[in-house]
C-alpha cells in the first residue's frame, strides 16, 4: 500500500485523517490517523467488517462528510478545507456516486434521472440530450429510457444509477456496495461495466463491498480493519 | 427525446402524490375563495363611492335620532359652507315586508347639488320633482328590479315615517330615474321632504341629518368644529363626520362587517396555514433521502431551499388561481340577490393584488421551515434516512 502523501494529478491523498462519531454520550473513533494514496485511474475495492468505516471513508473522499482532523486532497484540491458550497460544486463536477439501493428519483424516468446532474452544467438542452443518449447506449438501457425506476429491475436501476454517476463525466466514481442488492447475474453485469469504465474511460473507481467477487473485479483490494488498511492485491 | 429543466423536478414532485396535491390546492382555494368573496363583500358594503369631502351632520346621541330642521338655516349661515342640504332617511318596503329599499326625503335642489358628483339626475326629472309634491326619483337598480317606469304610482311602507292616521304607507309618482356614476348605489328612492313632513304625525319638522359641502380651500376639520360647536349644549347636539366615517358607523350599527370578515378569513387562513405547513413538513421528511441525493449530485443548499419554497409557492399559486376563477364565476351570481345589502359587489383589481400578496406571504410562512430543514440536512445524514 502506498502510504506516501505526494499528490498525483487527480489522485487522492488522505493524510492523517481522524474521524469520530458521537453515539449518545460516547465518542467512537473510526479513524485515528489514516494515511493513504489512490492514484488516478486506479480501481480500488475497500473491504472489511461492518462498522469498520468503509462507507464513512467513501463519504469523506466524496466530500459528503468531513474529517475531524487531517487532510483529504483530490489532485490539487484540498477538499477537507473547502466551504460547503465549494464542496458541493466540486462534487457535482468531479465525483459520481453509485449507491447500493440506487437512490434514483422515483418520479423521474430513466433518462431524466441521468440528465438530472447535467442541469448543473452549462450544456445546452441539445448537448444534454446527446450526452444522455450516449450514456444510455453505454449502459444498454436505450429501450428503457422512458421507464420510471419502479418499472425497472434492480440490475437495470443500478445501471441507471451508474449512468447518472457518469453523466457529468467525473474523474472519480465512488461506489457504495453497488452489487449489494443485486442477483449474481446483474451483479456481474454491473461489475463488468465498472471494469470497462476504469479500463477504457480511465475513471478512478473506489468501491466499498462485502462481496468477494466484486472485490476481485478491482485492481487492488484494501482491507480496512480498526481504522487502518491492510492491503492485498486483487486476485 | 424530451429534455428536462429545473421545473421538471418541481412538476414531477407535485404530480407524484396527485391526491395530496389536489387536496392541498383545494383547501388553499377554498380559503382564498372565502377571502375574495368576503373582501369584495366588505368593500362593496362600505361603498366604493363615499366621499371624504362631503360632511354628514347627525344627532350626537345616535344617527337615527332626529335633529330639528331649524338647524338648516343656522348651518347655511356659517361662513365656510358652500352647499347644505337636509334629509330624513327611512327604511321602506315595497309590496312584501322583506323587499327592502332605502327612502330618503330631501329638498330637491340642494340635495341634487350635494350628490351631483355621484349621480346623474336628468334636468327634466329634477324639474318635475319640484313640481309634483309626491314625486319620487328612483334609482336605476331598484327601478330595474321592480320594473318601475316614469309616471307609475308606487306605494312604499316606511319604518320611520308614520302618518297622522297611524299608517306608514306613502304613495309616490315616479318622476325620474337616476343613474349612479361608477359603482354608486342606486337601490333607493328619493322623495320630497315637504310631502313626507306634512303627512307624518310624529317627528314633524325634524330630519335625520344634514349634508354639507365645505367651500374650497377650507379645512374639513374647521367646518366640523364650527358646526358641532354651534349646537353644543343644545337639546340636540350634533356630530359632524365625513361621509366615509358616517358610512362606516352606519354599517357598524348592523354588524362590524370588517371584524367579521377578518375573523372568518383569519380562521380560514390559520387552518390552511397549519394544514399546508404540516403536510409540507411531512412531505419533505418523506423526501429526505432524495434531498440528500440532490446534494450529493452537486445541487446547492440554495437550490434545495428554493425548490421546496417553489413547491409551496406553486401550491398557493394554483390554489389562488382556482379561487380567483371560482370567485369571478360566483360574484356575478351573488351580485343581484345581495344588491340591497351590498350595492357594489365587485372583485376589484386591488382585492386581487391583496390576495396575491397574501398568498405569497402564506407560501413563504408555510414553506420556510420545511425548506430550511431540507437545506440544512447534511447529505450523509439524509442518505441514511429510510
Amino acid at each position: 500500500m502506498d502510504n506516501s502523501t505526494s499528490a498525483p494529478d487527480d489522485g487522492i491523498v488522505i493524510d492523517n485523517v481522524r474521524k469520530n462519531y458521537r453515539i449518545g454520550k460516547n465518542a467512537v473513533t473510526i479513524f485515528s490517523d489514516l494515511t493513504m494514496t489512490i492514484d488516478a485511474g486506479d480501481f480500488v475495492a475497500i473491504v472489511g467488517p461492518s462498522g469498520s468505516g468503509k462507507s464513512t471513508l467513501l463519504n469523506l473522499i466524496g466530500g459528503i462528510d468531513r474529517p475531524d482532523g487531517g487532510d483529504i486532497n483530490f489532485g490539487h484540491a484540498r477538499i477537507s478545507r473547502m466551504s460547503e458550497s465549494a464542496l458541493t460544486k466540486w462534487r457535482g463536477t468531479n465525483v459520481g456516486f453509485v449507491f447500493q439501493f440506487y437512490n434514483l428519483m422515483p418520479m423521474l424516468t430513466a433518462e431524466q434521472n441521468i440528465e438530472l446532474p447535467l442541469l448543473l452544467t452549462s450544456l445546452t438542452a441539445r448537448q444534454r440530450r446527446e450526452r444522455v443518449e450516449t450514456i444510455l447506449s453505454l449502459v444498454g438501457l436505450a429501450d428503457r429510457r422512458k421507464h420510471l425506476p419502479s418499472e425497472l429491475s434492480g440490475g437495470q436501476q443500478q445501471r441507471v444509477g451508474i449512468a447518472r454517476a457518469l453523466a457529468s463525466d467525473p474523474k472519480l466514481l465512488l461506489c457504495d456496495e453497488p452489487t449489494g442488492d443485486l442477483d449474481r447475474s446483474s451483479a456481474e453485469e454491473v461489475l463488468a461495466m465498472l471494469r470497462i469504465l476504469n479500463a477504457e474511460l480511465g475513471k478512478t473507481i473506489i468501491m466499498v463491498t462485502h462481496d468477494d467477487m466484486a472485490a476481485r473485479s478491482a485492481k487492488r483490494v484494501l482491507r480496512l480493519n480498526k481504522g487502518q488498511f491492510v492491503e492485498r492485491e486483487a486476485a | 427525446m424530451s429534455t428536462m429543466n429545473r421545473f421538471t423536478l418541481l412538476r414531477r414532485t407535485m404530480a407524484r402524490k396527485p391526491t395530496r396535491s389536489v387536496l392541498l390546492i383545494t383547501s388553499i382555494a377554498i380559503a382564498f375563495f372565502i377571502y375574495l368573496v368576503l373582501t369584495s363583500f366588505e368593500h362593496g358594503f362600505l361603498g366604493g363611492q363615499v366621499d371624504s369631502e362631503r360632511l354628514i351632520v347627525t344627532n350626537k346621541v345616535g344617527d337615527a335620532l332626529p335633529l330639528p330642521i331649524s338647524y338648516y338655516d343656522k348651518i347655511l349661515a356659517l361662513p365656510d359652507i358652500a352647499v347644505a342640504t337636509y334629509m330624513a332617511r327611512s327604511r321602506a318596503t315595497y309590496r312584501t315586508p322583506t323587499n327592502f329599499l332605502g327612502l330618503t326625503a330631501v329638498e330637491p335642489l340642494s340635495f341634487a347639488t350635494f350628490i351631483g358628483d355621484q349621480y346623474d339626475i336628468p334636468t327634466d326629472a329634477l324639474a318635475r320633482f319640484g313640481e309634483v309634491r309626491n314625486g319620487a326619483i328612483v334609482g336605476r337598480s331598484i327601478a330595474s328590479q321592480e320594473g318601475w317606469a316614469l309616471g307609475q304610482t308606487i306605494t312604499l311602507n316606511t319604518s320611520n315615517f308614520v302618518k297622522t292616521d297611524g299608517s306608514s304607507d306613502f304613495e309616490f309618482t315616479i318622476v325620474g330615474i337616476l343613474d349612479g356614476r361608477q359603482s354608486a348605489d342606486t337601490h333607493f328612492v328619493m322623495a320630497r321632504y315637504d310631502y313626507i313632513n306634512t303627512e307624518r304625525g310624529t317627528d314633524r319638522d325634524t330630519v335625520t341629518g344634514f349634508g354639507i359641502l365645505p367651500k374650497r380651500n377650507v379645512r374639513t376639520d374647521d367646518v366640523i368644529d364650527s358646526v358641532d360647536t354651534l349646537f353644543a349644549n343644545s337639546a340636540y347636539e350634533t356630530r359632524t363626520r365625513t361621509e366615509a366615517e358616517f358610512m362606516k358607523a352606519f354599517i357598524a350599527q348592523f354588524a362590524d362587517i370588517a371584524t367579521i370578515v377578518r375573523l372568518v378569513v383569519g380562521v380560514a387562513f390559520i387552518t390552511i396555514l397549519m394544514i399546508v405547513a404540516n403536510t409540507m413538513f411531512f412531505a419533505i421528511r418523506e423526501r429526505t433521502k432524495e434531498i440528500g441525493v440532490l446534494k450529493v449530485l452537486g445541487f446547492s443548499r440554495l437550490f434545495v431551499l428554493g425548490n421546496v419554497l417553489a413547491e409551496t409557492f406553486a401550491l398557493f399559486a394554483a390554489g389562488l388561481g382556482l379561487a380567483l376563477g371560482l370567485a369571478l364565476a360566483a360574484i356575478p351570481f351573488l351580485r343581484e340577490p345581495l344588491r340591497t345589502v351590498v350595492p357594489d359587489l365587485t372583485l376589484t383589481p386591488a382585492i386581487i393584488v391583496e390576495a396575491t400578496a397574501l398568498a405569497a406571504l402564506l407560501a413563504l410562512v408555510t414553506g420556510v421551515a420545511p425548506a430550511f430543514n431540507a437545506m440544512r440536512v447534511p447529505p450523509n445524514a439524509a442518505l441514511r434516512e429510510r
